[in-house]
């Protein structure tokens, strides 16, 4: 039953030495690079062959972020629409997304407001959403430049980064926010009706230093 | 409208490949999960033991003037102690946990928001203030679908008239059709003492009557619990059921008068607390904490056994250790005995039964037996193992006394830390969520808990209901 495909981050998904665990999920049209970027930041590879996900998969990755050890499970879903019925599904348990597109790709960009709502419909009314510009590598074959990313991020009251998992522009950072933002959201899911703390907050507390934002790419 | 289209997760579309990939994640996601769920329930099994420690006891008398936490006796002028705003108990300067310049909270109320984060189940909550049905908050599509997957594969396998989906899990619970006799058996054993109590409840209906209102009138708690107390002899009868959540059922709670008879039943007073605290709220996900914990309430699944794990790659075979069981409470109520013995099987297969002796007349039994289990070390992958403590009774009675789940992914030459031993608590059984206590060979498992249905409290007596309800229902013995 449990064979190779289950070893692989077997040390990872095992460990039970974690603080508290959080569920993300990466969504955006097909060929935009949700796989890429998951994989760049799980195990820090890269590879440029295209090869469309099943369904759904998932990784799982521990960080150290604010004195706490978070346990992220990161599920990776197929961009097209035939594999729908199956990624919805996993919207309702996400706490946070990263909703991405191609910024080399018109298409994947006009789909984005789809997405979000998509994501309202399926999700937590809490739901954090980052809004990633992927392929920001590619500036030559750019059509969408990073201010229409940051308006439409605006007005979807998203966090806006452009990134690259190729050259790992950004990877890192767009995680760390997430985490940073649901932590936020927690606390004040905890807080609220909560007489002892209203006022004086306590717990993980992270909206002291966030992550500096680079969100103009680099190159 | 669209809740549904959630479980109409539809993998029939696929071809037959990529289903088969879907499936391997979704298998990865449940090992992952149980994972997960083994660290909550031990986390909050640690909530429940320091809330146990807080409450008060019954040789003491519980006044304004003792800390709530630490017992601790509190002057009238100074080290007067102060209310805690989380669980309205007084409190002493030592027992609190600082928010910030002055807020503070009770070492309970802090521990129990920690779970709250820990745990995952603020999200929970907050889940279901969009998506109340959730009738299971861990049951995932995923797994649900894995669930008919398997069945689907199993029905293939037995030809003659599929079993709906319930009764087949029923049966594959009951071990195989084969061994449904003796299943039956221990199943006439429980009506037989359901019927014998229910005789005696009904005596003192006037009593449970009287309990019952208050029940209603108590707004929002955690688990239902009542006592009824004959001064006849020692033959009293406590029955205690917790309430499953049911989709539009208000939680029930109510905490006997003379409950501090017994040592255990003290912690009802805490639940109390959590409960009318939290009751303004989403109701599904908060008293969740509480009715887990509640298991271990009115239950006496105590003590702690002592395991060590390793993998001899030489033999390829899994070699647990069993070093002792310590704090374990009386098998047989009756005579105050105790003969214990611990079954180990690996799950979810349950192939092979592995036993230690039975060590008589004790509580803290000493093992040291080496129990070994062959299987390819790769195998171990998603697999866990279950070692529960059973009473060795009088005409091979056994009783449940409860067990340990043991993950055993990861387990390798590298994991120095489980190959010496741990001791680790034991729990109430949690293996079949509706509560169906029966194991598969003919053992009589102490019930530990049940669920009856808030409208359906006042039919108790009507024997007709009980043996629809028997799988869910249980009683137990307290002398």
């Amino acid at each position: 039953m449990a064979s190779a495909t289950a070893t692989y981050g077997q040390k990872e998904s095992s460990d039970q030495n974690f603080d508290y665990m959080f569920k993300i999920l990466i969504i955006g049209n097909s060929s935009v690079g949700k796989t890429s970027f998951l994989f760049r930041y799980a195990d820090d590879s890269f590879t440029p062959a295209f090869v469309s996900t099943v369904g759904i998969d998932f990784k799982v990755k521990t960080i150290y972020r604010n004195d706490k050890r978070i346990k992220l499970q990161i599920w990776d879903t197929a961009g097209q629409e035939r594999y729908r019925t199956i990624t919805t599904a996993y919207y309702r348990g996400a706490m946070g997304f990263i909703l991405m597109y191609d910024i080399t790709n018109e298409e994947s960009f006009n789909a984005v407001q789809d997405w979000s709502t998509q994501i309202k419909t399926y999700s937590w009314d809490n739901a954090q959403v980052l809004l990633v510009g992927n392929k920001c590598d590619m500036e030559d074959e750019r059509v969408v430049n990073g201010e229409r990313g940051r308006q439409l991020s605006e007005h979807l009251g998203f966090e806006f980064f452009e990134a690259s998992a190729k050259d790992n522009i950004n990877v890192k950072q767009t995680f760390e926010r997430l985490v940073d933002i649901i932590c936020e959201k927690m606390s004040e899911s905890l807080d609220a009706g909560d007489p002892a703390v209203t006022g004086a907050k306590q717990g993980p507390q992270l909206t002291e230093q966030p992550a500096p934002p680079h969100q103009d790419c680099a190159c | 409208m669209i809740k549904d289209s959630h479980f109409k997760m539809d993998l029939s579309l696929l071809q037959a490949m990529e289903r088969e990939r879907v499936l391997e994640v979704l298998r990865r996601d449940k090992q992952l999960r149980t994972i997960e769920e083994d660290r909550i329930k031990r986390m909050r099994y640690e909530l429940q033991d320091l809330r146990r420690k807080g409450a008060k006891s019954f040789a003491r008398q519980y006044g304004e003037r003792t800390c709530a936490r630490c017992q601790r006796p509190l002057g009238k002028f100074w080290n007067s102690g102060a209310v805690c705003c989380g669980c309205s108990h007084r409190i002493c300067r030592k027992c609190r946990v600082g928010l910030g310049a002055t807020a503070w909270k009770c070492t309970v109320c802090h521990a129990y928001r920690d779970v709250k984060i820990r745990s995952g189940e603020w999200f929970m909550e907050e889940k279901a203030k969009k998506f109340p049905a959730t009738a299971d908050k861990y049951e995932t599509v995923g797994e649900k679908l894995l669930k008919t997957y398997n069945v689907l594969s199993h029905i293939a396998v037995v030809p003659p008239t599929p079993p709906p989906h319930l009764d087949y899990q029923f049966l594959s619970r009951s071990g195989d059709l084969k061994s449904s006799k003796p299943f039956a058996k221990s199943m006439e054993n429980l009506m037989l003492s359901l019927t014998s109590h229910i005789k005696k409840i009904s005596t003192s209906q006037n009593d449970v009557r009287e309990d019952l209102l208050r029940v209603e009138n108590s707004r929002r708690g955690s688990c239902f619990t009542f006592t009824t107390q004959k001064s006849l002899s020692d033959t009293d009868i406590n029955k205690s059921s917790n309430l499953f959540k049911g989709p539009s059922l208000p939680n029930l709670f109510k905490r006997s008068k003379d409950s501090d008879h017994e040592g255990y039943s003290t912690g009802a007073e805490e639940e109390t607390s959590f409960g009318s605290e939290y009751s303004g709220g989403n109701r599904g996900s908060i008293s969740s904490i509480s009715t887990d914990c509640g298991l271990f309430e009115g239950v006496t699944v105590a003590g702690e056994l002592q395991l060590a794990l390793a993998y001899n790659t030489k033999s390829s075979c899994l070699e647990i250790t069993v070093g002792a069981c310590r704090n374990l409470i009386n098998g047989d109520h009756k005579r105050n005995k105790c003969h214990p013995y611990v079954k180990l099987y690996v799950l979810p297969e349950k192939s092979s039964k592995m036993k230690t002796t039975v060590k008589k007349n004790t509580t803290d039994p000493v093992y040291n037996e080496v129990l070994q289990y062959y299987i390819e070390h790769h195998l171990l992958v998603g697999k866990r193992l279950q070692a529960s403590v059973w009473h060795s009774g009088t005409l091979k009675r056994k009783v449940f006394l409860g067990e340990v789940l043991v993950p055993l992914d990861g387990l390798g030459f590298k994991n120095k830390a489980s190959q010496c031993f741990n001791w680790y608590p034991l729990c109430p059984k949690t293996e079949s969520p509706e509560g169906g206590t029966m194991e598969q060979d003919g053992e009589v498992v102490r019930p530990k808990f049940s669920s009856i249905n808030q409208g359906e409290l006042l039919q108790l007596s009507s024997l007709k209901y009980l043996q629809e309800r028997e799988t869910r229902l249980s009683v137990r013995h307290i002398i």
